[in-house]
């Protein structure tokens, strides 16, 4: 289990996240909303150890995030963000191979080599693992991104324990057939013991594929839920400053967001 | 060309090469020796063979000049090859390397300083450090400059291409101008030295500088060669390279502090050579590989083949006079520079291979 606990982030005298505790649901999708500079990304990036908050703790089951080693900390969680490119050429499996280098010290076991192909395989980009990244398409380098960090907290085989997949508006840029990919592979971690932890800007694909809900508003968690149904349309309005209305899908009784402004 | 070898295997052609071009870069010039000659003298040299007194002069120019000056010569070569590969990883652009940054330069103005100063009552610190006082000097101002640069070219954990090029013109033009200063207020052989110095030279070379290089290269590479992973993991960006267990502000100090202090005992010795650091991981990225597990230890070998040949012309080009190293290297780099410049320019600054 994930719990943030009474984070404060401050620089100066602005206060950029005010007071915030939430406990993020085990081996569910999770997902945090709110508008631009609600304090999404300082909160992500606090959970994920990579930023102090100035006030209050981040723990990972019993353990402060703080008290992780780096490795040991980059083998407990990944990080997946919007589009990564390379300044340099390098073959795609060579920048899977980086998800592993938490694992080795010089050389690569044959395990991480294994490993690197079984999550070429399941983001299905096998076929390209020799070609050079930077000549993929957008989409296709998210694809290998995303191999990356599957193979950071590899846990398809036994024994498991928990891991943390946090996802900083990956889908950002991507044609809607690849964020549909992305965020199934992610679903699919839930399985392995792996809570996801996702900021996502489109709130109708983050209600669709999401397990509990997180909004924030100014620096505050201002709702959350575990239903996505239950989420108050006005409260929607008040925090995105829009007017929005949400209708039922007939085909299968989906709840449906529309807005304007 | 060394696509299909394995790492091990382009090491190996690498070194085969460099045996090659120690060889007659040591038998070509003014002198010139058979091989057979040469090793007689190596043996005459370590005391395996008697000395034979007929051939004073030529087992004394060989000893004594041509071979320091090739260990130099390649022992400078590798530094600058793995220094620039070294920046490039760092500041995660081709463009880069020790004579863009300031670390050249820096080094030059410290060691000017030590040149200028050293023996008068000013500076009389310098003395107990005796003749460490140049490098020690060329570390301290080299690092400031390379520091100042990138900290001005990094914003947001982005290097941006434009900063980066004016924070380096504007270091370097202050180093330069703190250099040109040294040699107007210096007495006449100080500033002749001043002024060879700048454009880089093998002719002073001698054991003491063979000494003073190699061993400050070794432990550098040594220490630069953990660094493979974390180089690449920086390629994904500072925060990528986070996530992934690298602790960024950690590792970009340590690169400064180990690459300028391999940089400042070598331009110490034989001055300012611009533009192999830039050229030497950019073919090697061509012909092999982006991953710096090969390319640091690749660029130690092929810095060395490269400043090994640069050198032989240098002596052969217009006997019996030598050109400075630092006037050959800039005709052959600066073209090289202003197509990788232009070429980054066309593709947008990123996936500049593709």
């Amino acid at each position: 289990m994930a719990e943030v606990e009474r984070v404060s982030y401050r620089v100066g005298d602005t206060v950029i996240l005010d007071d915030v505790s939430l406990s993020f649901a085990s081996n569910r999708f999770n997902v945090i909303l709110g508008p631009n500079g609600a304090g999404k990304s300082t909160l992500l990036k606090i959970a994920t150890g990579l930023l102090e908050p100035t006030a209050g703790t981040v723990r990972y089951g019993e353990r402060a995030v703080s008290e992780y080693a780096a490795p040991a900390l980059a083998r407990k969680r990944a990080v997946l963000s919007q589009r990564v490119e390379l300044a340099f050429p390098l073959d795609v499996e060579d920048v899977v191979l980086m998800g592993r280098y938490p694992h080795y010290g010089r050389t690569p076991s044959k395990r991480d080599r294994e490993i690197v192909s079984r999550a070429l395989d399941i983001v299905g980009m096998t076929a390209r693992r020799r070609q050079r990244y930077t000549t993929l398409s957008g989409g296709e380098q998210q694809k290998v991104q995303l191999a990356r960090v599957l193979a950071q907290i590899w846990n398809y085989d036994e024994p498991r324990e928990p891991k943390y997949l946090f996802l900083d508006e990956p889908t950002t840029s991507l044609d809607v057939h690849y964020q549909l990919h992305l965020l199934d592979v992610a679903r699919g971690l839930l399985g392995y013991e792996c809570t996801v932890i996702a900021i996502l800007h489109d709130i109708a694909m983050a209600l669709q594929y999401g397990d509990a809900f997180f909004i924030m508003d100014r620096g505050r968690l201002a709702y959350e839920t575990r239903d996505a149904a239950a989420i108050p349309v006005e409260l929607v309005e008040r925090v995105f400053r829009v007017r929005a209305s949400r209708v039922v899908d007939p085909s299968d009784g989906q709840g449906l967001w529309r807005f304007m402004l | 060309m060394l696509r299909r070898l394995t790492y091990g295997q382009s090491y190996a052609l690498l070194a085969i090469v460099l045996a090659a071009a120690l060889v007659a870069s040591a038998a070509i010039g003014a002198f010139s020796f058979t091989p057979e000659r040469m090793l007689r003298y190596l043996g005459e040299g370590i005391g395996l063979l008697p000395s034979m007194a007929a051939d004073d002069l030529g087992r004394n120019v060989f000893l004594k000049l041509r071979l320091p000056r090739v260990l130099v010569a390649g022992l400078t070569g590798a530094v600058l090859g793995v220094s620039g590969t070294l920046m490039q990883g760092l500041f995660r652009n081709p463009i880069v390397e020790p004579g863009l940054v300031g670390t050249s330069a820096g080094a030059a103005l410290g060691a000017a300083i030590i040149f200028v100063f050293g023996e008068s009552t000013a500076l009389s610190f310098a003395t107990p450090l005796g003749s460490l006082a140049v490098p020690v000097a060329a570390f301290a101002v080299s690092f400031a400059a390379t520091m100042i640069v990138y900290r001005l070219s990094t914003s947001f954990g982005k290097v941006n291409v434009f900063t980066l090029l004016l924070a380096g013109i504007a270091i370097n033009a202050v180093c330069a101008a703190g250099t040109g200063f040294l040699s107007y207020v210096a007495r006449d052989p100080q500033a002749r030295n001043i002024t060879f110095w700048n454009l880089g030279t093998f002719t002073t070379a001698d054991w003491r500088g063979v000494e003073l290089i190699g061993l400050f290269f070794v432990i550098c590479f040594v220490w630069s060669l953990r660094y493979g992973k974390a180089l690449n993991a920086l390629m994904l960006g500072e925060s990528e390279a986070a996530s992934l267990g690298v602790n960024p502000d950690r590792l970009i100090l340590q690169l400064i502090v180990v690459n300028t202090i391999m940089v400042a005992v070598a331009t110490a010795m034989v001055g300012v050579i611009a533009f192999v650091g830039l050229v030497i991981p950019h073919v090697l990225r061509m012909l092999k590989s982006s991953d710096y597990d090969f390319l640091l230890p690749a660029s130690a070998l092929f810095g060395a083949i490269t400043m090994e040949v640069i050198d032989l012309a240098a002596r052969v080009i217009i006997p019996p006079a030598e050109l400075p190293i630092g006037i050959i290297t800039a005709v052959i780099g600066a073209p090289v520079f202003l197509w990788i410049l232009l070429r980054q320019t066309r593709s947008g600054s990123v996936g500049f291979y593709g």
